[in-house]
């Protein structure tokens, strides 16, 4: 990683430790803050686990009803004390997880679902219905893959987690994350090149 | 193209497709984050009053807590204190719209303004309800309000349930004075509690002592701020110091503003 990026990473440490100070001090800008910091990069990362927009946005929302519900009632000194970032992302694997049993015991045959048409039109006008249905399609081939390798791929290409954050969130050993995520990329290789065969050429 | 290479080409393409798809995806969350914070939060807002500027916390259901502060954060803290919620600025459009209600009724104007009391106890909320309902311009003791909430003995309980009042203003406690007429104590201090009755046309000073006015021509005696009392002519009015007094001398309690006898 280059000085420039390390830098960064201190950067948004630093704000992240302010909005957490903020949090504790009552400060009532520091809810917001916090939803537009984090709702985007949440968002994907309930879609990919998902694979489904409706289904990734009533995650979110339940993401950050239950931490400010859990942050009214912490006191100032707990919510000084937390890893925002982390805690988040625990929440939705949490949240992520409930949804998968939920939709197991409802659908006991996985289905491939419909590509949500929704994305089609909030892609807006800067992206070709080609380039649309190629990262629909990855996402699509990311929801083929095994829960495991699902979320660590997930968290490693899409978030830009480091691997000792993606342990750190779901409690798996680093080394057991790098083979998932080196495997799942694998797949995801052969998923995605079985679709573009006759695209490519010689 | 050999299988090494193939392979290599579809795992690169794979990562340009995940990023592709996070840039996609973060393009979506308009609405969403209001939603997040209606859900998730109460919502804060700031007002004026005839006591200044004062700060106002609402939940779904109505005003939660009202009260003068330091600053934004300072309420916010004791918010979450007493009632285990985040307050968020109330940027959303049902938050204004309740913003403007409040601040319709604090200038004098009869709006109705919802009133979450869900932090009381029954006792306390059944006190609150009766109080909400003076009318402004008048005022009421409370022995009266302890009546009125089922509890008669209970004036020294309404007290504390008027001091620790966290809606202010929108349930007026400054109209509930002390049994004998004179103004008694008030969260926001004595003093601004006899300019906010000033400043609803209340004779505070004629009160003193004297709370209650009856008419000999119908044998009625009331509050003395209520309407029929208002009515009575100046050389017709008897003043009385307790409700006690006046069913002495003879004369029937007023239906409009049931005047109580102290417990
Ligand atoms: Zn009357």
């Amino acid at each position: 990683m280059g000085m420039e990026n390390e830098l960064e990473a201190a950067e948004y440490m630093k704000s992240e430790d302010l909005l957490t100070r903020r949090l504790a001090d009552g400060d009532p800008g520091a809810p917001r803050e916090m939803v537009e910091r984090y709702h985007a990069e949440l968002y994907r990362y309930a879609w990919a686990l998902l694979r489904d927009g409706s289904a990734a946005e009533d995650a979110v929302q339940e993401v950050f009803e239950r931490t400010f519900t859990a942050l009214g009632r912490y006191s100032k000194e707990r919510i000084e004390a937390l890893s925002l970032r982390p805690w988040l992302y625990r929440i939705t694997l949490n949240v992520a997880r409930n949804a998968w049993r939920k939709s197991r015991r409802e659908v006991p045959v996985a289905e491939t679902p419909e590509p949500d048409t929704r994305f089609g039109g909030a892609s807006g006008s800067t992206s070709g219905t080609e380039s649309r249905e190629s990262w629909m399609d990855a996402l699509e081939a990311l929801g083929r893959l095994s829960e495991r390798q699902r979320v660590v791929v997930t968290l490693r290409y899409i978030e830009d987690l480091s691997y000792a954050d993606i342990a750190e969130q779901t409690g798996w050993p680093e080394n057991t994350c790098k083979t998932l995520a080196r495997r799942g990329i694998g797949r995801l290789g052969v998923l995605l090149s079985g679709r573009s065969d006759g695209e490519g050429g010689s | 193209m050999n299988g090494e290479g193939s392979r290599r080409f579809g795992e690169e393409r794979a990562l340009g497709l995940l990023r592709d798809a996070g840039k996609h995806l973060g393009a979506m969350r308009e609405g969403l984050v209001e939603r997040a914070l209606t859900r998730g939060t109460d919502r804060l807002f700031t007002c004026d009053s005839p006591l200044g500027e004062v700060y106002v916390g609402v939940s779904e259901r109505g005003v939660r807590l009202l009260g003068r502060a330091a600053s934004p954060e300072e309420f916010a803290r004791r918010y979450r204190e007493r009632f285990g919620r985040l307050l968020s600025w109330g940027t959303d459009e049902s938050t204004r719209a309740l913003a403007r209600r409040v601040a319709t009724a604090l200038a004098g104007e009869k709006v109705e303004v919802p009133a979450d009391l869900s932090g009381t106890t029954p006792f306390q909320r059944r006190v609150l309800e009766v109080v909400k309902g003076i009318p402004r311009g008048e005022v009421r003791s409370y022995a009266w309000v302890a009546r009125e909430a089922g509890s008669p003995k209970a004036s020294r309980a309404v007290g504390t349930v008027m001091a620790s009042n966290p809606v202010p203003l929108v349930i007026p406690c400054h109209r509930v004075i002390k049994n004998d007429g004179t103004t008694g104590n008030y969260a926001f201090g004595a003093e601004e509690k006899v300019g906010l009755l000033e400043g609803e046309g209340v004779p505070v000073s004629e009160l003193a002592g004297s709370p209650y006015l009856a008419t000999p021509t119908t044998g009625i005696f009331c509050h003395a701020t209520c309407p029929n009392a208002r009515r009575i002519k100046p050389e017709n009015r008897r003043r009385f110091r307790s409700a006690q007094a006046a069913i002495e001398a003879g004369y029937r309690p007023c239906r409009v503003c049931r005047p109580a006898v102290a417990g």
